[in-house]
């Protein structure tokens, strides 16, 4: 009994020592991809027809492949032009990237449900275009979206899996590795807790948020 | 003194002609009502006086400055909007579906434009706010958000909103359309007073008795144009127009 509750320490701290990095790719791409996200779904309805385009054609296509696809371009396929990156930041890059297209869709939804009303109001206020959307139209937006960007969150926590294809230790890996080594089960339930903490602590904090958010209505 | 002043504004939807060279004046102290059938332009030739609409051709000045001057419809408006931002200043709105920023409770609603526009200190702000919610009567309603407000204490708060901005000018949009009848009496209330202020305001209203009694003068339109002009009186007693009267006649037995 002993032995297997230092077994099972042990093992949790090695999954533990794993997970580090997919903390740091999880906040890396959280941090860069939800003001991504506000600024380009800004730029996606701006009255500037270029800009619109581009736009959708990014979201169009970092929505449509698989974010594995894009980790083996931006690690490998990019290594053949040249341009050889850490799998870190080749990773962390695409997250960021793959993320924000799918935030930019979402506040853009965001953003096109605010009635009209709204912007004629501070318009008759004489308020201008960012004070409007600073100070009126984002503030709604983001308490909006939150429950589809709470579902980004928790898909981002598992996607951070994909990153051991470019060969990083992370949570998943670790457990893996002490499955080959101890032939066992217990690594991957370890695995299994830790995400599902992970997702709960996210969902939490969404809750929190939202409730802050919700004393309006 | 003219307040504002129309001079030949057309204005169109696609084909459709909303504004048919319309030619108007607003003295100072004046309380204009605007009646007319639905799809008239009440409310687009309110929305050309404070920039929320451009107009096609034609001029219009506020307080003696051109706000918008256009000679043909796909030309440049030859006023800056920077300028046209200095000059809609002189304008208040209010409209029919309140346009509050759900967000932001009662005296945020009211100190937003002033601190954020105008740069006004917040305390000082909010000091002001609350003499204008004391004014409309909701003083006690200072931290509530508009969800937990009637629809007449919302017109309210919009109304002191937009006094709060301090403009010469008030635009009303049929400000009681949208309210429960039993509401409507303490919108006119608040608007009824400023009239006595001698506020300059144009008001989009399908209440007649309302109209009569605080308006110095009513303008009728009809598909774009301003077919009558004149005090509430003749409107409501001998319009020249058969239209007219049919109108108020219909408008009456609702
Ligand atoms: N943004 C718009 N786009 C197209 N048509 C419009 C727009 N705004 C108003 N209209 C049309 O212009 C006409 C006049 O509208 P409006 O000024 O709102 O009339 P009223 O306030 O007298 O009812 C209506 O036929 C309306 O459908
Ligand atoms: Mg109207």
């Amino acid at each position: 009994m002993e032995s297997y509750i230092k077994y099972l320490l042990d093992s949790t701290i090695f999954i533990l020592e794993g997970s580090v990095l997919t903390v740091k790719l999880y906040a890396v791409t959280i941090i860069f991809a939800i003001p991504f996200g506000i600024i380009l779904a800004l730029m996606k309805i701006s009255r500037f027809k270029t800009l619109r385009y581009l736009i959708s054609f990014y979201t169009w296509v970092f929505r449509g492949t698989p974010l594995l696809l894009q980790l083996f371009f931006t690690y490998y396929g990019l290594s053949i032009i040249g341009i050889t990156l850490q799998p870190f930041t080749a990773a962390a890059l695409t997250f960021v990237v793959n993320y924000s297209a799918y935030l930019t869709e979402i506040y853009r939804a965001g953003i096109e449900s605010i009635d009209k009303g709204q912007y004629e109001a501070a318009r008759a206020l004489n308020m201008d275009y960012f004070q409007t959307m600073r100070r009126i139209i984002l503030p709604q937006v983001v308490r909006r979206t939150i429950p589809p960007t709470c579902n980004e969150a928790i898909t981002l926590v598992k996607d951070t899996a994909l990153v051991v294809v470019l060969g990083m230790g992370d949570l998943l890996r670790s457990a893996k590795e002490l499955f080959s080594r101890d032939f066992a089960i217990t690594p991957f339930a370890i695995a299994a807790v830790l995400y599902l903490l992970m997702t709960t602590v996210i969902v939490y904090f969404f809750r929190k948020i939202e409730d802050k958010y919700s004393v309006y209505e | 003194m003219k307040m504002i002043e129309a001079i030949n504004v057309c204005k169109s939807f696609g084909a459709h002609r909303v504004l048919d060279n319309i030619n108007l004046v607003v003295n100072k102290g004046e309380v204009v009502a605007v009646i007319g059938p639905s799809g008239s332009g009440k409310s687009t030739l309110l929305r050309c006086f404070n920039g929320l609409e451009e107009i096609d051709t034609g001029e219009i000045i506020i307080e003696g400055d051109v706000f918008s001057k256009k000679l043909s419809k796909h030309s440049r408006d030859q006023i800056t909007n920077k300028r046209k931002r200095e000059i809609s200043m002189k304008l208040g709105m209010v409209f029919q579906h309140f346009n509050l920023f759900p967000h932001r409770t009662v005296i945020e609603n009211i100190i937003e434009a002033p601190v954020t526009v105008l740069g006004m200190d917040k305390d000082e702000a909010i000091k002001r706010a609350e003499e204008l919610l004391k004014k409309v009567g909701l003083l006690d309603k200072r931290d509530s958000y508009p969800s937990k407000i009637s629809g007449g204490q919302k017109q309210r708060v919009a109304i002191a909103r937009a006094l709060g901005m301090n403009p010469d000018i008030m635009l009303f949009d049929e400000p009681t359309s949208a309210l429960d009848p039993e509401l409507v009496g303490e919108v006119q209330r608040v608007i009824s007073d400023l009239a006595k202020e001698r506020m300059t305001m144009l008001i989009v209203t399908h209440e007649m008795g309302f109209a009569s009694k605080v308006a110095n003068r009513v303008i009728f339109m009809d598909d774009g144009k301003i077919i009558e002009d004149c005090t509430p009186e003749k409107i409501f007693s001998n319009p020249d127009h058969p239209r007219i009267k049919t109108f108020i006649e219909k408008i009456a037995k609702r």
